[in-house]
């Protein structure tokens, strides 16, 4: 996928990705960075690094509205779970410098495989 | 409870770094897990602690390193902000339980994507 189409079809797949992130309250890296790996050939590295600067504005601004309009946010918890993330986030990409693109992607794929899996269980439960 | 709070984002956060990824997928479950929440709450509450650059100290780890596309990123941004207006207009219609259930399927789907190869190699500073 290397054409001049590719800013639009990026573009296209952010959206879609964006979807889902409103419709589950996630930032959306965790479908980007492997739409970014398979569809358009990102090293994982780059893919990740990527991604962040996708969730570096405040890309789900209008989706939490909507969510803040429907009175369902908790707002002592978001801010005291913010600190810790910002703080664990710098070190967990010190600590991606010394994986491989390969262990990394193992790792990722088998933590969400785990909790989607978990969450899918206690739901149908 | 407070120090509950920290710990959780402090885990999350590492988490955040090593994948390149903004939490919530983590800070849902753990919101609705460990606190108790109901899943609309966690995902607005996701959505509302994700609002400040909390990968900022990460994005700069790896814009050290180059593996950076600026460009991809903003538009990747752009998307994902319109995407989520219309994703979270369906979310709060639909019930917790359902909700639920789907953000688990998500979450296979997602790892299913990351388990597939890439189809080809390229570095994103080539010409397109």
């Amino acid at each position: 996928m290397n054409s001049r189409y590719r800013p639009l079809l990026i573009f296209l797949m952010a959206a879609i990705v964006g979807a889902a992130s409103g419709l589950f309250g996630v930032g959306g890296g965790v479908l980007l960075v492997p739409l970014l790996v398979v569809a358009f050939g990102f090293d994982q590295h780059v893919a990740q690094g990527t991604s962040l600067v996708a969730l570096v504005p405040p890309t789900g601004l209008l989706a939490f509205l909507n969510y803040a309009s429907a009175g369902k946010v908790d707002w002592t918890v978001g801010w005291w779970i913010m600190p810790g993330v910002f703080l664990g986030g710098a070190a967990g990409a010190h600590f991606a410098e010394e994986l491989s693109s390969h262990s990394l992607r193992r790792i990722i794929t088998t933590i969400v495989f785990a909790i989607g899996v978990w969450e899918a269980s206690r739901a149908l439960r | 409870m407070y120090l509950l709070y920290l710990s959780i984002g402090l885990l999350v956060g590492v988490l955040v770094g090593l994948m390149g990824i903004g939490g919530g997928v983590l800070l849902v479950p753990a919101m609705v897990y460990i606190l108790g929440m109901d899943q609309h709450v966690a995902q607005g509450t996701s959505l509302f602690l994700q609002l400040p650059p909390l990968g900022l100290g990460a994005l700069l780890m790896y814009r050290k390193k180059g593996q950076v596309d600026l460009r991809a990123g903003a538009i990747c941004a752009l998307g994902i902000l319109l995407g989520g207006y219309v994703g979270s207009k369906v979310a709060i219609g639909t019930a917790s339980r359902d909700l639920h259930e789907l953000f688990g399927l998500f979450l296979i789907v997602a790892a299913a994507l990351m388990w597939l190869k890439p189809e080809s190699r390229q570095s994103p500073g080539e010409p397109r």
